[in-house]
């Protein structure tokens, strides 16, 4: 279990509680601390109750905890919700004049006379806060003046940038004499070391995998990705869309597929849900293509900001009819690049639609992790047809023993191809042929029969053990930390971590899972929806499902409080 | 070169039918632009319109009901030297796909987009189409369709498409020379093609049309978008214009992007390396 500090900066939409985590979060990068940032916002513009937790430490984090060591409040409500979570040796900074009303002896206010005559508005309160705490946490106010020169030297005048660098230098000079509370850990400073939520680590992980063409239509919290991809692709050589709907997006990205780029689409449930049909036709037309979804809070409109995990069935079966399909769940932020440059050479050699399946959790969650190593990348685009003497059509779905039939580009082969959405024979001509139609079904599944065998199982930690909890994407780190906190108590879990869902290599799973006498199920929904498919799909039996739809991460109390439930014991 | 494109796919149209026609009139359009097989792709919708692409010998990427503008883009942003002709019917393009006309007219997506319109679904067998009078009789509309007909060129000379035509498969020739002129036009291209159906419409007929077909004036400034939208404000029980309503040159979907100038990205993607995200890992320090 790491040793960490945990600040929460919360107010209301519109105070900064963004750009005061981002000026926090790259100050303590800078300083050689590992890093875990998430996220817990309304879907509006002003107003209401945002707040984000940084936690840092000297050990690679991967989860959120609720007990806050420093809070940062903007405004009263911030104290009133967050000081219960506040531990007795911790400490709260809030602007004097928001926090009147408040009698607690953690609580520092900061004069409202203190900085510069130009910093009186509450757009300073976050850089005050800050730099006030970067003085009970020892830190150098350097870093954050130099953070504070590189995140915001392109976004504001050169007089609002002074401003903010005078504040932290009269906060400084103003409290210096304040005790210092000393971190118990110390920082491991490496250059090389990034700070990216899950949704950049997929971006990236598109680039590495040489991606060209992307199309989306935007919903939060998959928008993102659309924004790396779109300010590195003029550059890079990747073309952009913003559609006029998800329905455009998958078709386009299938058009761009056929035509010789690799090419995705990304979105949230209910846009994934627009994509149905098209999904069809990827299965069909035996067309490769990445299908990015950002889970959150379903159904329909759901809660936009928050996070679930109840996507899988719907994805696991998305579109009429049977078709081979590929469904891959990242755990964390590296996994989440590595895994994307494997889902693009997963569908070229396949020809199938492959799902990368994130959730708002993860996709919004800041992780520091270890610069991505690109050795580990490779580009595979699968079986191409050797080229003709003379042009003709290309047996585009030749039927063959690994269901695969080589495929060629359009203008760049001396091959004419045709890619057909309805059963076709095997140069992609409208067919209903019943010998056809079986051949060429048989040789679609026989794809996806093929693909499970290749598959990795899960992933096991802790065995030997009786009690195995399984769990996939956000809820991966919260689990594994709950886990080892239990050892120290005497409690023994082990756990498996999945992140090929669908198809699943049934052999495997079955002999993995063998040794354990209970199998729990630990994930973002209602049903549990892992345990429903592995008993669907194998002879796994799942004893009992922690489900969790609040649209709220699993925080390590959470797991921990569930686990300890589980034993009986109470909490 | 070959000019033939001959497929080996046996027609499933009904003798008689306007495809027939708009087929002849593209393989023609075809052979007197030279174009080669592979340097095309048939970007197609469903219905019957939509199965003229198996009748050629070409690239065909025969999509879903309404979907053949997304594909069409999604294909030029892949490779932007393609050619790439949209073919469907007046369901697919008018109703199903209504918003992705609006759309890649306004990117002016360089597309040429036939359009068989006979105001009819055939397929499905004989239900009003977008096109259809409101008092068109179908088994669904019994006291006729209903709403107003949608007259696709007011469409999409509104929506930003830079070259806006109708033609009618009873007068090839003009047909074929509409179509060259769409294909050679850089921008999103319209050519909404009138084309009987002979088993599902019993009310616009071949007769019906040739008798309301008028070519345009000679005098038409295809450049003037108030003039062209006058045009397109006919009345069909009158007359019906054909000929080339609206030509003009603007920046076609893909001059602001770097990555859509010079090699197509299909071709620059057997170049792209992993090593190609480092320089973007700075930006997380």
């Amino acid at each position: 279990m790491p040793n960490s500090c945990n600040i929460v900066i919360a107010g209301a939409a519109g105070q900064g509680v963004e750009s005061a985590v981002a000026l926090a979060g790259k100050s303590l990068l800078k300083a050689g601390f590992q890093i875990f940032i998430t996220a817990d916002y309304q879907s509006r513009v002003r107003g209401g109750h945002n707040f984000m937790r940084i936690r840092f430490s000297d050990q690679p984090l991967a989860a959120a905890v609720v007990k806050i060591d420093y809070l940062l409040a903007l405004n009263e409500e911030s104290l009133e919700r967050h000081l219960p979570n506040l531990t007795t040796a911790g400490m709260a900074f809030a602007m004097a004049d928001t926090c009147a009303n408040i009698a607690d002896p953690r609580l520092q206010p900061i004069p409202s006379t203190i900085g510069p005559s130009a910093a009186k508005s509450e757009t300073f309160s976050g850089i005050k806060l800050l730099a006030r705490l970067f003085i009970t946490l020892g830190l150098s106010p350097e870093i954050l003046k130099k953070t504070v020169d590189k995140q915001f030297a392109k976004k504001l005048s050169p007089q609002l940038l002074q401003t903010n660098i005078d504040t932290i230098s009269e906060i400084t000079n103003f409290f210096t004499d304040q005790a210092v509370q000393p971190l118990p850990f110390a920082p491991v400073p490496d250059p090389q070391r990034m700070l990216v939520n899950g949704n950049d680590a997929i971006a990236l992980g598109m680039v590495a995998a040489g991606i060209g063409v992307y199309t989306a239509y935007p919903m939060t919290p998959s928008t993102s990705v659309m924004n790396v991809l779109a300010g590195c692709g003029p550059e890079m050589g990747i073309a952009v869309e913003q559609v006029e709907d998800e329905i455009a997006a998958l078709n386009a990205a299938l058009g761009a597929s056929y035509g010789g780029a690799r090419a995705a689409t990304g979105s949230s449930g209910a846009g994934i849900c627009l994509m149905a049909e098209a999904i069809g036709l990827a299965g069909i037309g035996e067309i490769p293509i990445v299908i990015f979804n950002a889970q959150r809070s379903s159904p329909a409109t759901g809660m936009a900001t928050r996070t679930e995990q109840a996507d899988l069935l719907f994805v696991a079966h998305v579109s009429h009819g049977d078709f081979p399909r590929l469904i891959i769940a990242p755990s964390g932020h590296s996994e989440s690049f590595y895994l994307t440059t494997e889902a693009f050479n997963l569908a070229d050699y396949w020809q199938i639609p492959v799902f990368i399946l994130s959730d708002q959790a993860l996709a919004s969650s800041e992780c520091s992790i270890n610069e991505f190593d690109l050795e580990q990348v490779t580009i595979d685009r699968g079986e191409i047809a050797a080229e003709p003497q003379n042009p003709g059509m290309l047996q585009r779905y030749e039927v063959t023993e690994s269901g695969v039939s080589p495929r060629a580009f359009p203008q760049l082969s001396k091959w004419l191809i045709s890619c057909d959405s309805h059963e076709h024979n095997e140069i992609g001509q409208v067919s209903d042929d019943i010998a056809n139609r079986n051949r060429q079904h048989d040789k679609r599944m026989r794809k996806l029969q093929n693909l499970a065998k290749t598959l990795p199982g899960p992933k096991i930690i802790g065995a030997p053990a009786d009690k195995l909890l399984i769990c996939w994407g956000s809820t991966v780190g919260p689990v594994l930390e709950a886990r080892e906190k239990l050892k120290t108590q005497g409690q023994n879990f082990a756990v498996a971590i999945f992140e090929y869902l669908y198809p699943l290599n049934r052999e495997l799973i079955e002999k993995t899972l063998a040794p354990f006498k209970e199998i729990h199920t630990i994930e973002g929904n209602y049903s549990g929806q892992l345990g429903k498919l592995l008993q669907m799909e194998t002879t796994i039996r799942i004893t009992s499902h922690i489900g969790k739809t609040d649209g709220r991460l699993f925080t390590v109390e959470d797991v921990e409080k569930n686990l300890i439930e589980l034993v009986g014991g109470k909490p | 070169m070959s000019c033939k494109y001959e497929s080996s796919f046996a027609s499933q149209w009904c003798p008689g039918c306007g495809n027939f026609g708009t087929l002849e009139s593209l393989k023609t359009a075809l052979c007197n632009l030279k174009i080669e097989a592979r340097d095309f792709v048939i970007a197609a919708g469903i219905g019957q319109a939509a199965k003229l692409g198996f009748s050629l010998e070409c690239n065909l990427l025969a999509g879903l009901h309404g979907r053949a503008l997304p594909l069409a883009l999604g294909l030029k942003m892949a490779n932007h030297k393609l050619k790439v002709l949209a073919i469907s019917g007046d369901g697919c393009f008018y109703a199903e796909g209504g918003n992705h006309l609006l759309h890649n007219a306004r990117r002016n997506l360089n597309v040429t987009m036939l359009a068989s319109d006979n105001r009819v679904f055939g397929l499905t067998k004989g239900q009003a189409a977008p096109t259809a009078a409101a008092d068109f009789v179908t088994k669904i509309h019994p006291e006729g369709a209903g709403a107003q007909p949608l007259e696709p060129t007011l469409i999409a000379l509104s929506a930003g498409a830079t070259f806006v035509a109708k033609a009618f498969t009873g007068n090839p020739d003009e047909l074929t020379s509409i179509i060259e002129a769409a294909i050679e036009h850089q921008g999103f291209a319209l050519v909404d093609i009138l084309s009987p159906c002979i088993s599902f419409n019993k009310t616009n007929t071949f007769a019906w049309f040739k008798k309301r077909i008028t070519k345009i004036n000679g005098n038409h400034d295809r450049s003037n978008l108030a003039a062209a939208l006058s045009l397109a404000q006919f009345n069909p029980e009158e007359q019906i214009p054909t000929g080339i309503y609206y030509q003009v040159e603007k920046p076609i979907y893909g001059a602001r992007k770097r990555a859509l100038n010079g090699d197509p990205i299909a071709l620059r993607t057997q170049n792209y390396q992993p090593e190609r995200v480092k320089p973007l890992f700075a930006n997380y320090r």
